[in-house]
């Protein structure tokens, strides 16, 4: 009894010590190799606490509202860009990070963080089509542009069966690329032109959605959509598993398409900026970048990650572009208040009537 | 002597905390909108600093005379008025029976159809809601059934998921249980002797119930509509899981502020259109509800 009580007496101690080594990871759900995180665990003797977002917007409203104690975050370009312009972020130590002469420099010295003060490239995906191939031959239409997106001839064949980004900034983004202009055109002459496209086409989608479109694709009740590479790959990940005939494949438009890069940042006021240095060094790494990618099929910017990747993932165009895709993919800007109050109205617009 | 503590004071020491629990989580937030609503948003999110550099301090109306100059806005304040409108009506008629039935039967019977009406709470809300999509989906029986019916009449297949069909089944669902039990708790206090008298006097099932049940339970009838009424009205979840391409409500809109256009000043100032609106038509049912009461007591019902 006596025993007990000192075991007791001595886990109460130990507890705070268990506590003070922590590492506060806000997150996309399902970002991280959960083999990776009890790595990184083991190294670090330290205890990894991960919260979840599930878009950015969430992300930075959660900020602006005031949300603290985080010491790394996983934002998109954009939102980095938003981040670091609202003084968010401080600079990282480059010292403490020899791994990051494995990112591709194609992905370093952005727009959105030049000489990577902020910011280092940690996944990425594309937003691209993606389909059920054996309706889409069924049916024979071509999976490689947006028109079978936009386009009511091709829509015409898979009305209701089509689901688009219950996103703004992504529909946009590849009605304007549609149209021949870019993803960041900001000309509201332009916006107003993909306005319409979107207005036409909207009657032929069955919804905009941004959550429940992977499992519409697996059990075969959507066709079509208009979505993540990430998403897409699991998807196809699920439909397999549950023995489906046909397979979802990703399409990526010869017209081009959004790339986003997600970035490993520290926040201002980051308790463990220490504990975080650590953290982004080791995510650096190739093995424990390529588990990422073999887990969720995401896009790797990592040169040293390849040979860990699986063969059958690296001959993915969305999760490894070549050269060419490269040349064709862009990553979206963060717009200016005016520029969002805009857009907003345009949405509400187009969604509400 | 000992001196005993007066009544009032034993009152306000058990209603009170929750009153200015209530009180204080409904003040604070929207008085935070109001003051937001006045102020221009962040080039990052949030607001624009209340003084910037020049010294000029960032107060406007541009929120508000965006919402009057542009239709748009009311349009779908209407849209969605509708729905919830559509959503209380429905409720009601499916709820009347059900609660009547529950207060009729005998009392050991009660608490188990009672458990039975909450029992969907335990679960939770998005679980059902998601739900909804597997019982709407185009592959599952019901889409087969009604499109099988519709094929007899040479009609072509409809979609159940993703339409306003969709939103408002699942509306009705998610909301039925607020409207069933404020009319239970008021039908249940019923006295059967009212009817008995009404029946002797010679009133047919009808007249019994359209001149003395009904009126009677007119305060159940506000109280579940509200209940039913305001939540509906300002919902984003449903409409977003389960609405077609032109199923975006109210709340969508004042989500899309806050989220993806970053502007809490004019997100401010939908919500308190929408908890405004909301009042007055709680108000409205208040005063009707009390009107009526008034008219049965003074007994030209």
């Amino acid at each position: 009894m006596k025993r007990l009580a000192a075991l007791m007496l001595s886990a109460l101690v130990a507890l705070p010590a268990i506590a003070k080594d922590q590492l506060h990871l806000y997150n996309w759900n399902n970002y991280i190799a959960p083999e990776t995180v009890k790595r990184f665990e083991e190294f670090c003797k330290c205890q990894v606490v991960q919260t979840y977002y599930s878009d950015n917007e969430e992300m930075l409203a959660k900020l602006a509202a005031g949300a603290k104690g985080y010491d790394v975050i996983v934002p998109t370009g954009n939102a980095v860009q938003a981040l670091i312009r609202g003084n968010r972020l401080q600079p990282l130590d480059r010292a403490q990070l020899p791994n990051i002469k494995n990112v591709d420099p194609v992905f370093l010295d952005t727009k959105f963080d030049p000489g990577n003060k902020f910011s280092v490239p940690y996944a990425m995906s594309t937003t691209i089509i993606g389909y059920n191939d054996e309706k889409m031959k069924e049916l024979g239409l071509p999976t490689d542009t947006w028109a079978v997106i936009f386009d009511p001839k091709h829509l015409e064949k898979v009305k209701r069966r089509v689901t688009v980004l219950d996103s703004p900034n992504e529909l946009f983004a590849a009605a304007l690329i549609y149209l021949g202009y870019s993803a960041n055109d900001t000309d509201e002459k332009h916006w107003k032109e993909a306005a319409d496209l979107i207005r036409k086409a909207k009657p032929y989608w069955a919804a905009f959605n941004a959550s429940s479109y992977i499992k519409e694709l697996t059990v075969g009740n959507i066709w079509l959509v208009h979505g993540y590479s990430n998403d897409i790959f699991q998807a196809n990940l699920d439909a397999q598993a549950a023995g489906r005939k046909f397979r979802i494949v990703q399409g990526m438009p010869k017209e081009g398409a959004v790339l986003a890069v997600d970035s490993m940042v520290i926040p201002k006021d980051a308790p463990r900026a220490d504990l975080a240095h650590k953290f982004i060094n080791f995510m650096l790494d190739g093995k424990n970048s390529a588990e990422l990618t073999n887990l969720i099929g995401s896009g790797n910017p990592n040169m040293d990650a390849a040979r860990y990747i699986k063969p059958e993932l690296k001959a993915l165009p969305a999760v490894f572009p070549p050269k060419d895709v490269q040349a064709r993919l862009v990553q979206l800007q963060d717009l200016t208040a005016a520029q969002r109050r805009l857009r907003s109205r345009m949405w509400t617009e187009i969604k509400a009537r | 002597m000992h001196k005993r503590a007066p009544a009032w004071l034993g009152k306000w020491l058990v209603s009170g905390p929750p009153l200015l629990y209530l009180v204080v989580f409904f003040a604070v937030p929207s008085l935070i909108m109001v003051l937001a609503s006045f102020r221009t948003p962040g080039e990052f999110g949030g607001l624009a600093p209340l003084v910037d550099e020049s010294g000029a301090v960032d107060l406007t109306l541009d929120s508000y005379t965006r919402l009057l100059s542009e239709p748009l806005y009311a349009e779908i304040f209407v849209k969605s008025f509708w729905y919830a409108l559509v959503t209380t009506v429905v409720c009601l008629v499916l709820a009347y029976p059900l609660a009547t039935l529950i207060a009729k039967s005998e009392r050991r019977h009660r608490d188990l159809l009672l458990l039975l009406v909450i029992l969907p709470f335990w679960s939770n809300f998005l679980i059902r809601v998601y739900a909804w999509m597997i019982i709407l989906g185009p592959n599952a029986a019901l889409a087969r059934a009604v499109n099988g019916v519709l094929a007899l009449f040479g009609h072509e297949p409809v979609p159940l998921l993703f339409s306003a069909f969709a939103v408002l089944v699942c509306l009705v669902y998610v909301h039925l249980p607020f409207m069933v039990l404020p009319l239970y708790a008021n039908l249940e206090k019923h006295d059967q002797s009212l009817l008995d008298a009404a029946q002797d006097l010679g009133a047919s099932a009808w007249q019994r119930f359209w001149r003395i049940t009904f009126p009677l339970s007119l305060p159940g009838v506000y109280a579940g509509s509200a209940l039913v009424f305001i939540p509906a009205f300002g919902i984003f979840a449903i409409p977003d899981i389960l609405g077609g391409p032109d199923d975006s409500l109210i709340g969508n809109v004042i989500k899309q502020q806050f989220l993806e256009t970053r502007d809490w000043p004019f997100g401010s100032v939908l919500s308190l259109v929408l908890t405004v609106l909301a009042l007055a038509l709680a108000g409205l049912a208040a005063w009707i509800g009390q009107r009526g009461v008034g008219r049965l007591a003074s007994g030209d019902a």
